[in-house]
């Protein structure tokens, strides 16, 4: 559609929302503009003086574009812009404000595999994986991203109430002196010092201690 | 104290408040950044990425940068808001000790500076001199991410 006049009011809350380094730029559709509305895409490396239009999101009506590709290298930081189209008019060109991946994504609580013996239990924690290009490409840990990458995680005994929390650099924790034939739950969190980041707390993993063998 | 950080640039060894610098700057991000329009330069990352540095040139160029923040950066980012202003000179404070920590390794020879990281610098002063200061100094402090993500 050809850009006659550029009246048309403007997209609104351009911005990204990225989870694990999946950065996808997202924004409101115009004010009092029904259905029909069409948007186009750039987007820029901080410093460097070109935009770039990211033809998968050329003329689309939805209100959202995955850029996680064009902003895959962390040491970099990004602006992104949209522009709406509605019978031959145009709006203005709308910007994010400076985007840093590494600082600005948000961390899913890690993974947890629980096992207990008769008095203790034993936690593995895996950090999610970095998005990647593809199934099949290389998996990154976030671990890897962020070397100063903690796990503070919770145990509580359902019986007496009593919670316990500890942090830990490493991935697995065993948790000893626990009561036989007694269910705990367990939840983790991710914690970053460098910068600084923190998932939520995963759901609750609950599973019980073997009971007492019988002398 | 909470938060402190050691950093070892070969047999120099600075702590370094990175908690409360790195809260300081999330807080006023947003605000500083929104008042640098230019898009197309950067100080810190381009032409040449601070990534790209060697291991030997990282304490000579975090010397350098710690003097070009205390000297050329915080002093002409006054703002109209006073919160953001308390902020700057909170991160400022913590720079002006960091800088002292550095000029003593430097003087006591622990802190070498070569060739690469001169010429690194001189560029990093050519990005900051193509600007009016106040636009420079502005879009350094804007930028405080970068050299952050680089120390650690």
């Amino acid at each position: 559609s050809g850009e006659l006049y550029c009246s048309l009011p403007n997209p609104r809350n351009v911005h990204f929302e990225s989870i694990n380094m999946k950065n996808v730029l997202h924004w409101s559709a115009p004010e009092g503009t029904g259905d029909g509305v069409l948007y186009k895409v750039k987007y820029s490396v901080y410093g460097v003086g070109k935009w770039i239009r990211k033809p998968e999101c050329r003329n689309i009506n939805r209100t959202w574009c995955d850029l996680s590709s064009e902003t895959s290298d962390y040491e970099e930081q990004y602006y992104a812009s949209v522009k709406a189209f509605l019978n031959g008019m145009c709006s203005d060109w709308m910007e994010t404000t400076r985007f840093n991946p590494l600082t600005d994504t948000k961390i899913d609580p890690p993974m947890l595999s629980v096992s207990s013996t008769e008095k203790s239990i034993s936690i593995i924690l895996t950090a999610p994986e970095k998005w990647k290009r593809s199934p099949e490409g290389e998996a990154v840990s976030l671990l890897q991203v962020y070397p100063g990458l903690q796990y503070n995680v919770s145990v509580l005994n359902k019986k007496t109430k009593k919670r316990w929390f500890f942090s830990i650099s490493n991935n697995t924790l065993v948790v000893p002196w626990l009561e036989p034939g007694t269910a705990y739950c367990v939840s983790a969190q991710i914690y970053v010092t460098t910068p600084l980041l923190h998932s939520g707390f995963s759901k609750e993993y609950c599973i019980a201690t073997l009971k007492e063998k019988m002398a | 104290t909470a938060g402190n950080k050691i950093f070892h640039f070969g047999p120099c060894r600075i702590s370094m408040s990175m908690t409360e610098i790195r809260s300081s700057f999330t807080a006023i991000k947003a605000n500083i950044q929104a008042r640098d329009p230019i898009r197309t330069l950067s100080i810190l990352s381009h032409p040449h990425s601070l990534h790209k540095v060697k291991s030997s040139d990282r304490c000579c160029i975090t010397h350098h940068l710690f003097n070009f923040y205390v000297d050329k950066v915080f002093k002409h980012c006054k703002t109209e808001d006073s919160y953001v202003n308390r902020k700057i000179s909170s991160i400022a404070n913590s720079f002006l000790s960091v800088k002292r920590k550095l000029e003593q390794c430097h003087k006591q020879n622990k802190c070498m500076c070569g060739q690469e990281s001169a010429e690194k610098f001189k560029q990093i002063l050519a990005n900051y001199e193509g600007l009016n200061v106040i636009a420079a100094a502005i879009k350094s402090l804007g930028e405080l991410d970068i050299l952050l993500n680089w120390m650690e």
